[in-house]
């Protein structure tokens, strides 16, 4: 699956190197502090992932990463050259797909992949050849003719993802490339970015799938409202939020009453009582679900629907903000 | 520097891959410049001509001179003689059938020679108003010419009209010496008055206010040119709100190339367009008016570097506006107005002063004036230097205008 790009060599780093650093970035529109004091680093044959909800900061962080916006404060260096004074060399090193499809529909897809390869300076046969490879990789080489306008949504999405790697790029922005997108393009394009990590590129991941973070990412950032709200590797936010699980109920209550009888089981940590709903974190959750319906029916309540949820990022989200992600 | 030629490659591919707007710029302009030529009647019509019949009751030597001299030369381009009895004459030019009728009344002859009073009969077409004046004062000029004729050589014309003694056939050999060598003589006296310097009046009409000798159709030509250019100007412009819709905009402010080699690029597929229509508009309307090759070299050069400013003016436009429909609204708005006033529709020579002369500021207008002084050879070299040298260093304002537009705005906002 994976041919057309493994005739590449990996991509040499010295130890302990960083391709993405990111120190103190603020941006501002007008009064609103879109990103706020946001620092992190990012290494070469890495995924970096930027979670959280919509409108948190993270396309912005990517669009002052690629140069596109310019940071209000902070100071942010690709491969070592600062985005805003050595603009160059910095976005050579970069490879950008954006959020939104940035393709021209009129042109096929090995047109598009050779003008965005020329815009990085790739000539002629390197081009070509390039061209070739990154057709394969995205599984378009039997269409690599037709505009793309004729093309599925799944299949524009790995056109665009093909546009930004066609460079060969060191760091690598991906701003939630899978939005939207049908589950047999999705594991194509899941592939080609772990065949860019395996190749020693640097990937900077944005999404709001906590699965998908989850499964690709070696180290996370949550981020909301613009600032960092908790950042390290998938073990070291597991380990924030507990080995608890997380129980909803739904249906009637009586807070108060189901507070008593709750805490009097001993370990189990009620997150929210209100009178539709409760929400609980405790060890086990699955093995005293028995127990705790029997403790619930005592306090004269009525369950309609439960939810058990281990340990995750979603958990650790809900616990530091005390909203869930897709809200 | 390579990038340039790769985006205007991929805009070529673009442009190429939707053909019908391609069409429709060179082919709206060419309906409606047929239709208002249709219209109007421009048609390559000959230049009107004076008819005068001329009835000759005298039927003498020097009748017949009068009445030959309204034919000579150029003024027999102009004017068509016709003899004619004087009733027909007068009953002609009573149905309108001819300009004027001139009498030459019996004796006319004889009385010239003898220095006795005559006179001549010019019956003009109430119908008409210029061409009857122009023949009275031809008929004036003709009578004070004979008038000196006879003052000079009087005597010697007397005895050539008198002709040989009864029962010769020709002058005697003396007779004739005797004139030849009077005549001889009196040009000796004369030959200061009679052989000047030679001075060559040129006629020069107004060229911009009457278009010259050019023909309505002819006319017609340069402005069909303009509004398809003002078209592809303006369609062309549009492409950078496509470009930020698709989204490519953005993504190449992330690139390493510059916006203004992308702005190159475009700029560059954008002439190649106007050029390559412009050289089909200009060799098929000047084989069709059957105007000289020799002045589409220039025409060709101006007419594309003319269509890049005003492709430049419309992204300028473009750029500023606010959202792809106000650019659009902005753009559309401008348009009709420099067609209009700018000689476009109607040719400049048909318009009413004022308004061709605001006409001829307009940029398109301006543009469009050098366009015709060059198709019909009335561009002068100084004014065509002057003329470029401005349009460039307009197209580099405007150059820089976009780009910084573009940079610092357009692509990030």
């Amino acid at each position: 699956m994976m041919a057309g790009l493994a005739q590449r060599e990996a991509i040499s780093y010295p130890e302990g190197s960083l391709v993405i650093e990111v120190e103190g970035l603020q941006k501002k529109y007008g009064e609103l502090l879109a990103v706020n004091d946001v620092s992190f680093t990012a290494e070469p044959g890495k995924i970096f992932g930027l979670l959280g909800p919509n409108g948190a900061g993270k396309s912005t962080t990517i669009g002052c990463i690629s140069g596109l916006l310019e940071p209000s404060a902070g100071r942010i260096r690709v491969w070592g050259h600062d985005v805003v004074l050595e603009r160059r060399p910095a976005r050579e090193n970069l490879g950008v797909v954006p959020q939104e499809l940035a393709l021209y529909e009129d042109l096929s897809a090995t047109e598009n992949l050779r003008y965005w390869g020329s815009a990085y300076g790739l000539r002629g046969p390197d081009l070509k050849q390039r061209a070739q490879e990154v057709l394969i990789a995205t599984g378009l080489l039997d269409r690599a003719k037709e505009p793309v306008k004729r093309f599925s949504g799944g299949m524009k999405r790995r056109l665009n993802l093909g546009c930004g790697i066609v460079h060969r790029p060191k760091a690598l922005l991906l701003d939630e490339p899978t939005v939207g997108v049908d589950p047999q393009s999705r594991v194509r394009l899941l592939d080609v970015v772990r065949q860019q990590v395996a190749e020693g590129a640097c990937v900077l991941y944005t999404t709001h799938y906590m699965e998908e973070a989850e499964s690709l990412c070696d180290r996370i950032a949550i981020i909301d409202h613009g600032r960092i709200i908790a950042a390290g590797t998938l073990t070291e936010l597991r380990g924030m939020v507990g080995e608890n699980d997380v129980l909803r109920f739904a249906g009637r209550f009586d807070p108060e009453k189901a507070r008593e009888v709750l805490l009097r089981m001993g370990d189990v940590q009620i997150v929210q009582a209100e009178a539709d709903g409760l929400r609980l974190a405790m060890r086990d959750a699955s093995r005293r679900l028995p127990e705790l319906f029997a403790a619930l029916a005592a306090a004269d309540s009525l369950v309609r629907e439960t939810t058990l949820t281990q340990p995750s990022l979603e958990s650790l989200f809900i616990k530091l903000t005390g909203k869930e992600l897709r809200e | 520097m390579r990038f340039v030629l790769n985006a205007a490659e991929k805009d070529l591919r673009r442009y190429l891959r939707d053909p019908l707007a391609l069409v429709l710029w060179l082919g709206i302009p060419l309906l409606v410049g047929t239709l208002i030529s249709l219209v109007t009647g421009g048609s390559e019509s000959s230049p009107p001509s004076a008819h005068l019949l001329v009835a000759d009751e005298d039927g003498a030597v020097l009748s017949g001179l009068l009445a030959r001299a309204f034919g000579k030369d150029k003024q027999g381009q102009l004017l068509r003689v016709e003899a004619v009895k004087n009733d027909e004459g007068l009953a002609r030019i009573g149905r309108g059938e001819a300009t004027a009728l001139l009498v030459i009344p019996d004796g006319f002859g004889d009385a010239v020679l003898n220095e006795r009073p005559t006179k001549l009969l010019l019956v003009t077409n109430p119908a008409q108003s210029i061409l009857p004046e122009i023949l009275q004062e031809v008929l004036e000029i003709l009578a004070d010419g004979a008038f000196y004729l006879h003052r000079v050589i009087g005597p010697e014309l007397k005895e050539i009209v008198k002709g040989p003694p009864k029962g010769d056939l020709t002058l005697s050999d003396d007779a004739v010496a005797r004139i030849s060598v009077s005549f001889n003589e009196i040009v000796k006296r004369l030959q200061k008055y009679l052989a000047p310097p030679v001075i060559d009046v040129e006629l020069s009409a107004d060229q911009a206010a009457n278009g010259g000798q050019v023909s309505p159709t002819k006319l017609f030509l340069p402005g069909v040119l303009f509004m398809a250019l003002v078209f592809m100007a303006e369609g062309l412009s549009a492409d950078v709100w496509r470009e930020r819709d698709l989204g490519t905009l953005r993504r190449a402010a992330c690139t390493p190339a510059a916006v203004v080699t992308l702005l190159g690029g475009k700029l560059l597929a954008g002439s190649i367009v106007i050029l390559g229509s412009t050289l089909a508009a200009l060799v098929a309307g000047i084989l069709y008016l059957n105007m000289p090759l020799l002045n589409l070299p220039l025409a060709l050069v101006w007419g594309t570097l003319s269509g890049v400013v005003l492709l430049l003016l419309f992204t300028a436009i473009q750029l500023h506006a606010s959202s792809q429909r106000a650019g659009s609204v902005l753009a559309n708005s401008l348009v009709m107005p420099l067609l209009f006033v700018g000689g476009s529709f109607f040719p400049f020579e048909m318009m009413p002063d004022w308004m061709a002369a605001l006409g001829r500021w307009t940029p398109n207008g301006w543009a469009l004036q050098h366009l015709k002084d060059i198709l019909f050879g009335r561009e002068t070299f100084p004014a065509l230097v002057a003329a470029s040298i401005s349009l460039l260093l307009i197209a580099v304002v405007l150059f820089l205008i976009t780009e910084r537009r573009m940079r610092r705005v357009f692509i990030r906002s």
